[in-house]
């Protein structure tokens, strides 16, 4: 009996580096150019289950909702993590879902996976998608499982025997300062991994099995088909009317070109190649500067 | 002002009395006013909180001209000893304050997510609120929430716990009556949807408005109610009403109810304020780069760090640089490609003295970040980037040629002055 299981729930999200990602000529993304990885939140939530896996031996299970193509996102995660399991919830009637109807049949595979025998103890989600950015589908995926949330998690560590989870937590308050708060919380939670995490192998033991991880990681991640399971809406037993299209109460009105606004300052417009010019700027910089000049 | 106290829970239900209603009239007035989730620190509201309340003041008085009602803004309060922050709120343009208060009120996700929720579904708290509105009330009509940290997970929690519609990151907010023909929720059917919240997000490009709407569900096949329709909002982007202390309002103390095993389900065992490694407050100058670096990255990147060290800037980035999209040296990606870095409304709001944009193309989310600064001077290739809307001075141009130049200039004037103050 393994003592802890997570899950780790990620995304299949366009490529944003550069040389991959192509944004048509409006300076909008042109989603047909642009590569699809798994999303740089989701692998830092993979990296938080594999702490888990070198720390506490724990049994790791992928989840994504997607079309057939984002096992390569599992795939991905899967290398990161060494994951035990991957699940795929996949069907035509989970698209165009807005956060509550994901977030339910995100819910549902996580009931299927307890179902199947295994313990969810932590499931960890990234902090936000790079494309949709809403932040919203983790917390509300802990809500429906009645796990307890912790968002913006920087660390973490569990205590196995008591079946507890500290963790530090990065909070930012607009216009006051930054916060870390320490929380403990009784296992099952619901983990939103911030940006910032890090996690510490500090002992000989740790280090050695990261090595010992990352290999089999990457012998997994070979043959990942192995490990997989496509689940649809029915083996997930969801009710239709809660997820895709029909299950979302948000819908996308319109999309139009942000209008220009009025411009704010009337810049005068200067060649950056003459030598004259930037003089000036640069005594009215040293005025700015010097608060000689206050508009 | 009142001041009442309403103790938990309480299941009352109201007495029809008033005149019969159309069946329509009815379902649509099930949902009043707009509630608005108040954050706050060392006894001050967040600025987002007074933002959002001046938006939903000038919703609201639009909304009870047009519509001929008198629904309300009301504030939500959640913490230890927040009595006294109740009189600010109505000041900024709250209608009436609703506040919870109790030492275990101190954010945790999970039990201030319950408190909100039961408010929201409180009736008992309308007869104090609006009493013309008691005998149909739900839900409320709208929903705002700040999009920042605590926010952004309060909205999520408590939309999932009331099952309504969620947009996030608006950064404009319209009530029209719209026809709607939608696949799902009319059944391709045009319908009159009446006092809808039009809810724009612009997507990460900063290019594109989407329009987001909360709609129940019409279709007899999937019918079901969606209230109320909620959003996060931007920080910085809505303007506070100047605060009046004429203004007056009804404050009401919510008693909640908070069982004794979600305490045990989650503790704060240390809360500690750390100051960003990054602060550009303390600089009169910030120099920030965006994706117009590209084309020799590490070198640009030089060359901005140099600028910087020459004027005793910060350097800021815009969002899509945190995200790491070139290669560069670690010891440069891991200094400056990070969010701490990040100027606009995913990072910082700055107002220094000058303000030196580097192949910042001008996104509305980093224009955000930036719009208050004294002077900005920009440098860019494209005349028609929309950061020279922003701009004081543009300077045309590629970095690798500019920057150096500004360099050797400011470190020629600044040996005159040097010169001088000798002399």
């Amino acid at each position: 009996m393994v003592s802890l299981g997570v899950a780790v729930i990620v995304k299949l999200e366009p490529d944003f580096s550069e040389g991959n990602v192509s944004y048509n000529s409006d300076g909008t993304l042109n989603r047909a150019e642009t590569k699809n990885i798994l999303g740089p939140h989701s692998a830092i939530a993979s990296r938080a289950a594999f702490y888990a896996k070198v720390n506490y031996g724990a049994e790791v299970s992928i989840t994504t909702m997607g079309p057939p193509i984002a096992d390569y996102a599992l795939q991905q995660a899967q290398l990161i993590s060494n994951a035990d399991n991957l699940y795929l919830y996949s069907d035509r009637i989970f698209a165009g879902a807005d956060t509550l109807a994901t977030a339910e049949v995100l819910k549902s595979g996580i009931k299927v996976m307890q179902d199947q025998g295994r313990k969810v103890d932590i499931v960890f989600s990234g902090h936000r998608a790079s494309d949709g950015e809403t932040g919203q589908t983790g917390p509300q995926t802990a809500w429906k499982l009645g796990y307890t949330f912790l968002g913006n998690v920087i660390s973490y560590n569990v205590d196995i025997e008591n079946r507890k989870v500290r963790a530090k937590r990065f909070i930012s308050l607009q216009g006051f300062y930054d916060v870390i708060e320490e929380v403990e919380a009784s296992l099952p939670v619901f983990i939103s991994v911030d940006p910032s995490y890090k996690a510490d192998y500090n002992t000989i033991t740790q280090r050695l099995s990261i090595m010992k991880n990352r290999k089999e990681a990457s012998k997994k991640s070979q043959e990942f088909k192995k490990h997989l399971q496509v689940l649809n809406a029915e083996q997930l037993g969801v009710d239709v009317k809660f997820v895709g299209l029909p299950g979302s109460p948000t819908i996308v009105y319109k999309v139009e070109k942000i209008p220009k606004a009025k411009p704010s300052r009337k810049a005068s417009v200067v060649n950056g190649s003459d030598l004259n010019q930037i003089r000036d700027i640069v005594m009215k910089m040293n005025q700015v500067i010097s608060g000689m000049i206050i508009k | 002002m009142t001041l009442t106290n309403i103790s938990r829970p309480n299941n009352s239900t109201g007495q029809d009395t008033n005149v019969d209603l159309k069946s329509q009239d009815i379902g649509e007035s099930k949902y009043r006013h707009i509630y608005v989730v108040i954050e706050h620190e060392e006894g001050k509201p967040l600025p987002v909180s007074l933002e959002m309340l001046g938006e939903a003041r000038r919703l609201m008085d639009n909304f009870n001209n047009k519509y001929m009602s008198n629904e309300k803004v009301v504030a939500i309060v959640l913490g230890s000893d927040v009595r006294p922050l109740c009189e600010e709120l109505l000041f900024f343009g709250a209608d009436a304050v609703v506040y919870a208060d109790s030492p275990e009120l101190n954010s945790r996700n999970l039990i201030d997510t319950k408190v909100i929720s039961s408010i929201a579904k409180d009736k008992s708290l309308i007869k104090e609120i609006s009493p013309e509105y008691y005998e149909h009330f739900q839900r409320p009509r709208y929903m705002f929430f700040a999009a920042d940290n605590i926010g952004r997970q309060l909205s999520s929690t408590v939309m999932a716990d009331l099952e309504s519609g969620l947009a996030s990151d608006i950064n404009k907010l319209v009530i029209e009556d719209l026809e709607i023909k939608h696949e799902h929720k009319t059944k391709g059917k045009p319908i009159v949807y009446k006092k809808t919240l039009e809810m724009y997000r612009p997507d990460f490009s900063g290019f594109l408005w989407t329009t987001i709407l909360c709609l129940d569900n019409r279709n007899p096949a999937i019918q079901r109610d969606y209230h109320p329709q909620a959003c996060s909002i931007i920080p910085g982007v809505f303007s506070p009403i100047d605060r009046d202390t004429k203004r007056n309002g009804v404050i009401v103390n919510y008693a909640p109810d908070i069982p004794e095993e979600d305490l045990a389900r989650i503790k704060v065992l240390s809360r500690r304020v750390i100051k960003s490694a990054v602060d550009f407050d303390k600089y009169k100058c910030i120099v920030s780069l965006g994706r117009g670096i590209k084309d020799s990255p590490e070198e640009n990147m030089k060359l901005v760090e140099r600028l910087a060290h020459t004027l005793n800037a910060e350097i800021g980035i815009s969002l899509p640089i945190s995200k790491k999209p070139y290669t560069i040296s670690e010891s440069l990606s891991s200094k400056y490609f990070v969010p701490e870095r990040v100027i606009g409304t995913s990072g910082r709001k700055v107002n220094p003295l000058l303000y030196v944009a580097i192949g910042i193309s001008g996104a509305v989310q980093h224009v955000a970040g930036m719009k208050d600064s004294e002077f900005v001077i920009s440098i860019n290739v494209d005349e028609n980037a929309q950061i020279k809307d922003e701009s004081d001075i543009f300077i045309k141009g590629r970095i690798e040629e500019v920057i150096p130049m500004l360099i050797e200039e400011i470190i020629e004037q600044q040996a005159k002055m040097v010169m001088k103050v000798k002399e």
